[in-house]
């Protein structure tokens, strides 16, 4: 080895090498079980999957063939599922994160004036980050429930509505009331980030700015907000990907339904999965959803590697 | 100072505290309305003109929750899993942390470091399904194992990367002194590089403890046995039961959601540190 090689004196004196060697044994047996756990529980049901999606398994009959693309074949032809599924991904995934942006962005920087107690608003505002998707859905279940639901009592108390919405159980308004709970639950973490990231724009210069004229308006446009870039960028892309991905919200609140309204293509795989039993469509879909994200991972790297060379 | 002076200065302060209490609403409303629920009687709850605050408080949900429903077995499996899972988690990130850290130029180890942050990335919708059918095969639907393997998978890429950076900032040389004094090398991960990692320990067991504790997908989908059921899906599973008690439905919520909630906010500085750097999965 390299090290005794280099170091034949020492070596034979048996003062250090040993030890060393022996470390370096032990950082591959420290790094092992963590690897056995990726390996078979993330890596193996990937590779898995790209398997199952030229095969045509279904847990109601046994048996499995190789069919080919013929699932992807069959996805890519369906006007009434898959079609519909892959424009509502888009709609939940730009409303949701569009919408968790800007909410953010207001609060955030709301939150940075000096205000007396921001310490406290700031603690309070996160709250609705901290609540599980399950319960955040039960809640909003109940807030708009057709009948006795508050939110339909104010909204007709108020005169802005003619009579109840039921707001989860209507073809035209169930994706868009998934997208404002998402919004709901997901703003706060935007804030925080945000709120850190703003904190950190050096003072001199919006003290400058302020010398030189530029009111809160345009210091905010011109000064914190190109501040913002890299922080809005991460946080844009990462919530694009785990908005996309998401299965739980929709499913805790409309099932994807009514009538498949509000079914993306995440849930549509797990409707394939468990609902409807067809294993290998699900996976073709899946197959179909790791290509896209790793046509944005390849963006982000490209975009983020071509920010870094621009700065 | 003329009034008029004084209101031009204070207007737009009062503006924002009016844009505050507005997003406090819109921020707070729900969570003031699920224990405003849960505390007043049914009669309060089905009208078409709801109280807001509870003219009369009752405890019948909350009873109803507890002694009648299967709430505290989904609390105590869900607490089986968060542990023992936290646990786990400790126990693998450290040591692959700490390889991690000071092995980073032996082959292998970077790829695994990829590896990690990649690993971090795969969405669970799209391991749902082939893991259900890994679990089957290895029999272990319907057991807290197939949970508590999952969750930790998880969570050990991120608390790996965590370590690293903890077990970075513990000198070398702190190590090689023990070492030239005696201690055998395998204990100076145990005896000193360790202790030296608390605060990042308990950092990486919150994060392990929470991603588990509020999981769901999974959780709903390996466990079918109701004595089994961990909470999250088990509070899905009242909404089918009790459609329209929407007192008991917000009671288990408010018991459900507390502890995590006064969890989180007791630890926020470091939550808040996590989310700046844009570590914490959402």
């Amino acid at each position: 080895m390299a090290i005794d090689a280099a170091q034949p004196a020492r070596a034979r004196r048996g003062v250090h090498v040993p030890k060393v060697r022996g470390r370096y044994g032990y950082a591959y047996l420290f790094m092992l079980p963590a690897v056995l756990l990726l390996l078979g529980l993330t890596v193996w049901p990937l590779v898995r999957t790209f398997v199952l999606s030229v095969q045509n398994v279904n847990l109601v009959r046994p048996g499995s063939e190789f069919v080919g693309l013929d699932n992807f074949r069959s996805q890519l032809t369906d006007r009434t599922l898959f079609w519909p599924a892959v424009w509502h991904s888009l709609v939940w995934t730009a409303g949701s994160v569009g919408g968790e942006y800007l909410l953010g962005l207001g609060s955030a920087a709301l939150l940075n004036l000096p205000l007396r107690g921001r310490g406290l608003f700031r603690m309070l505002v996160l709250i609705p980050w901290t609540v599980p998707i399950v319960i955040a859905a039960m809640t909003w279940r109940w807030i708009l429930q057709p009948e006795y639901g508050i939110g339909n009592v104010l909204l007709v108390r108020l005169g802005i509505l003619a009579e109840p919405v039921y707001w989860l159980g209507d073809l035209s308004t169930a994706l868009g009331t998934t997208i404002f709970v998402n919004v709901w639950r997901s703003f706060p973490f935007y804030t925080i980030a945000l709120l850190a990231a703003m904190q950190a724009v050096p003072k001199e210069l919006l003290e400058a700015a302020s010398i030189d004229g530029a009111n809160a308006w345009q210091r905010f446009w011109k000064i914190t907000l190109p501040h913002l870039k890299g922080v809005s960028f991460a946080l844009i892309v990462l919530h694009v990907v785990w908005t996309f991905n998401n299965v739980e919200f929709i499913w805790l609140l409309t099932e994807g339904g009514p009538l498949h309204a509000s079914e993306t293509l995440a849930t549509l795989v797990y409707r394939m999965g468990f609902r409807t039993f067809q294993i290998s469509q699900a996976a073709s879909l899946s197959v179909m959803m790791i290509a896209l994200l790793l046509i944005v991972g390849a963006g982000y790297r490209l975009l983020s590697r071509r920010r870094v060379q621009g700065e | 100072m003329p009034p008029s002076t004084r209101w031009r200065r204070s207007w737009p302060t009062l503006l924002a505290y009016a844009s505050v209490v507005v997003l406090l609403a819109y921020a707070l409303f729900p969570v003031f309305w699920m224990v405003s629920t849960a505390v007043k009687p049914t009669n309060e709850i089905r009208t078409a003109d709801p109280t807001f605050i509870p003219t009369q408080l009752s405890g019948e949900h909350f009873a109803l929750v507890l002694w009648k429903s299967n709430f505290l077995v989904y609390v105590r499996n869900s607490l089986l899993v968060a542990t023992t899972v936290t646990a786990a988690t400790l126990v693998v990130s450290t040591l692959a942390g700490y390889s991690f850290s000071r092995f980073q130029r032996l082959p292998g180890i970077t790829a695994a470091g990829v590896g990690m942050i990649v690993g971090q990335l795969v969405p669970g919708v799209l391991l749902v399904v082939p893991l259900y059918i890994t679990m089957k095969n290895l029999g272990l639907l319907d057991s807290l194992w197939s949970l508590i393997l999952t969750y930790t998978t998880f969570s050990v890429p991120l608390s790996t990367l965590m370590l690293k950076g903890f077990f970075d900032q513990v000198p070398v040389e702190v190590e090689e002194a023990a070492e030239l004094d005696g201690c055998p090398s395998w204990q100076v991960v145990w005896r000193i590089a360790l202790p030296l990692a608390v605060p990042g320990l308990m950092t990486t067991a919150l994060y392990a403890f929470v991603q588990s504790w509020n999981e769901f997908l999974f959780g709903y989908t390996f466990i079918s046995q109701d004595d089994l059921r961990t909470l999250t899906p088990g509070l899905a599973d009242f909404i089918g039961i009790w459609t329209v008690d929407w007192g008991a439905l917000m009671a288990a919520a408010s018991l459900a959601v507390l502890p995590v909630t006064v969890a989180y906010l007791y630890l926020q500085r470091y939550l808040i540190s996590g989310i700046a750097t844009g570590a914490t999965k959402g």
